[in-house]
């Protein structure tokens, strides 16, 4: 009987908690933020959000997307950042969150390198040789993209899944001749050897765009809807401390990730880093009443992984579309 | 003398009792198997747990017959058995080939214990991943270091009881052997290695135990087939049907090879069995 009545009792207090959260506020909010150099380290070093928000802050990086996308699948985060891909995979599987600002675009701080000895200067000369991307990250994405572009059977390829340092291991060894990686392993490759074949701004060029949105939990979003209109804001005050005081932002950011400030302020370069008021443009995120391009990318980017035999199946265009939320953003602007 | 006599007296009685225990410890395994898939099937038939978290058994089922005709980034479940087992054949029984002499060698020779019980009482505890980025720094990212890896997982359980059976020798038999006039290789035939064996042989249970602890660990860096490389790659991509898969054919498999050395056991040291 014991069971029965604190079973009674945790339904009763759930069901308690949910009615009266609207007005209050979480205990803590968790971000989950990614190791990679965008205007989020701005916000997190400046304390943005923590003087926003007004409540206190959990910070976690993660190495990757599909780290974030598992975090988010055990509901251990408020808001997190994942790339297209990953972000595919989650609303393909049902994950409960929403897109909901441009963290950056990717450009040059994600580039294929070749070794130079080996004299790779086309996509063909890489048939037969080893290459190295993370499994399910955006340089996974376009390097296969690059070949199937290029007419070249991805499998020709030996691909191998590495993550970006054991990358490097594997390059200074001379395991590997190619690896679509970011900085600032990227840049130890090129020091070791190595030279720029193809990058990911050239991609988005070519008609794969490669980004990484911040995502908010549905259920933390539908309980405290103001937050996230506040997250957003920081997000944009950000990005404004980001274009309009580079060398303070490379400083902050080289302190953050304890890199040379040489190696942020290049990272920088390779980010595309969207000013709030064209996120909501149709190039990108989109209004809530037409959403932008980033819903094509995510279309394209999810019957890709369905070719590749990573996702059971390419969802209804709707489902994308319901993914990207420009809500916040708009309430954000059009407060300011 | 009575208890002698009681005991004699119920001796016959002892052995369909004993089959008796042994089928109802079998029907209670049965049910507990059989329990526990009954609660998956209810859970996600009724939807009770979010079905990325738990598919229900068919989905399992499906991605099972699916992996083993068309197969998983291009490799059939076979494949990825063979990968792995190959891997852990010759990570174990490399182990066994080091690490078994080299614990009874310490068992008989404090000076031996000496020189190699601070380096694997040193690298035992570290956790395999942290170990493995050096690993592939020196040895590569093909097999050479997965292979390395397993070996270290398999090492320290193997010399530990080895050495801790060649200390536990008694003595009084030795000396009873020598009296006796047995020779070196007699000693060794007869009295070393029969009350090693049955110590040896858990080491070498237990050993298996870590290698198959460390072989997801060992197929993260570079693999593109194995069945710990598998599950991986699926979680990476929520594909939480191929990981369930995976971690059945894993853990059945590990069942195998665990069955495999106890009937080792039973044949090198029949003694203990009688």
């Amino acid at each position: 009987m014991a069971w029965k009545r604190s079973l009674v009792g945790i339904v009763a207090s759930v069901a308690l908690t949910h009615g009266a959260a609207a007005e209050s506020k979480p205990d803590k909010v968790v971000i989950g933020y990614l190791n990679l150099v965008n205007a989020q380290l701005v916000t997190k070093a400046l304390g943005l959000h923590e003087k926003e928000l007004g409540v206190p802050v959990e910070w976690v990086r993660f190495g990757s997307g599909g780290d974030v996308n598992r975090a988010v699948a055990a509901n251990q985060l408020s808001f997190g950042g994942v790339g297209n891909p990953p972000a595919s995979i989650g609303i393909g599987r049902g994950l409960p969150y929403k897109g909901i600002f441009a963290l950056n675009m990717l450009g040059p701080v994600e580039s294929l390198v070749v070794r130079e000895s080996k004299n790779i200067n086309k996509p063909e000369d890489l048939v037969g040789k080893t290459a190295a991307a993370p499994f399910g990250s955006t340089t996974h994405y376009l390097i296969i993209a690059y070949l199937r572009a290029a007419g070249i059977d991805p499998n020709s390829v030996k691909l191998l899944d590495l993550a970006p340092n054991d990358a490097v291991a594997a390059w200074l060894r001379g395991d590997i001749d190619a690896a679509y990686v970011w900085e600032p392993s990227l840049n130890k490759m090129v020091m070791n050897g190595g030279k720029i074949l193809m990058d990911s701004g050239t991609m988005a060029g070519r008609g794969y765009p490669t980004w990484d949105v911040a995502v908010v939990m549905d259920e933390f979003a539908a309980k405290y809807p103001e937050l996230v209109a506040k997250f957003v804001k920081s997000e944009c005050a950000a990005v404004e401390f980001w274009h309009k005081k580079p060398d303070e932002t490379a400083a902050l950011i080289a302190k953050e990730l304890s890199l040379p400030a040489d190696d942020a302020t290049r990272m920088m370069k390779g980010t595309n880093v969207l000013p709030c008021a064209k996120q909501t443009t149709s190039a990108y995120l989109g209004t809530s009443k037409a959403k932008g391009k980033f819903v094509d990318t995510l279309v394209s980017t999810a019957t890709f992984l369905a070719d590749q035999k990573r996702l059971p199946k390419v969802e209804a265009r709707m489902t994308y579309e319901e993914f990207i939320a420009p809500k916040y953003l708009e309430t954000s602007l059009g407060s300011s | 003398m009575t208890a002698l006599n009681q005991a004699s007296v119920e001796a016959p009685a002892e052995k369909p009792r004993l089959a008796m225990r042994v089928r109802a410890e079998h029907l209670l395994t049965a049910a507990t198997v059989i329990g526990l898939f009954a609660l998956w099937t209810l859970l996600s038939r009724y939807k009770l747990v979010n079905p990325l978290f738990l598919p229900s058994p068919e989905v399992v089922w499906k991605s099972l017959i699916e992996v083993l005709t068309s197969g998983y980034q291009g490799q059939r479940l076979h494949q990825h058995m063979a990968a792995s087992l190959g891997r852990i054949f010759a990570g174990y029984f490399s182990a066994c080939a080091v690490g078994i002499p080299l614990g009874l060698l310490m068992g008989l020779s404090t000076r031996v214990k000496a020189v190699f019980d601070p380096i694997v009482e040193f690298y035992r505890p570290l956790p395999p991943l942290a170990l493995y980025t050096l690993l592939v720094m020196w040895l590569g990212i093909g097999d050479t270091s997965k292979i390395a890896l397993l070996f270290l997982a398999a090492l320290p359980p193997l010399s530990i009881s080895a050495m801790q059976a060649a200390r536990s020798i008694d003595i009084g038999h030795v000396r009873a052997a020598q009296m006796l006039g047995a020779t070196r290789m007699q000693l060794f035939r007869h009295v070393f290695l029969p009350s090693c064996l049955p110590g040896i042989c858990t080491g070498m249970r237990i050993s298996l135990g870590f290698t198959y602890t460390v072989l997801v660990a060992s197929e993260i860096v570079a693999a593109t087939a194995g069945l710990g490389w598998m599950i991986w790659d699926a979680s990476k991509f929520l594909l939480s049907d191929v990981v369930i898969m995976g971690l059945f054919v894993l853990g059945l498999t590990g069942l195998a090879l665990d069955w495999a050395i106890r009937q080792l056991e039973r044949l090198i040291t029949p003694w203990r069995f009688v």
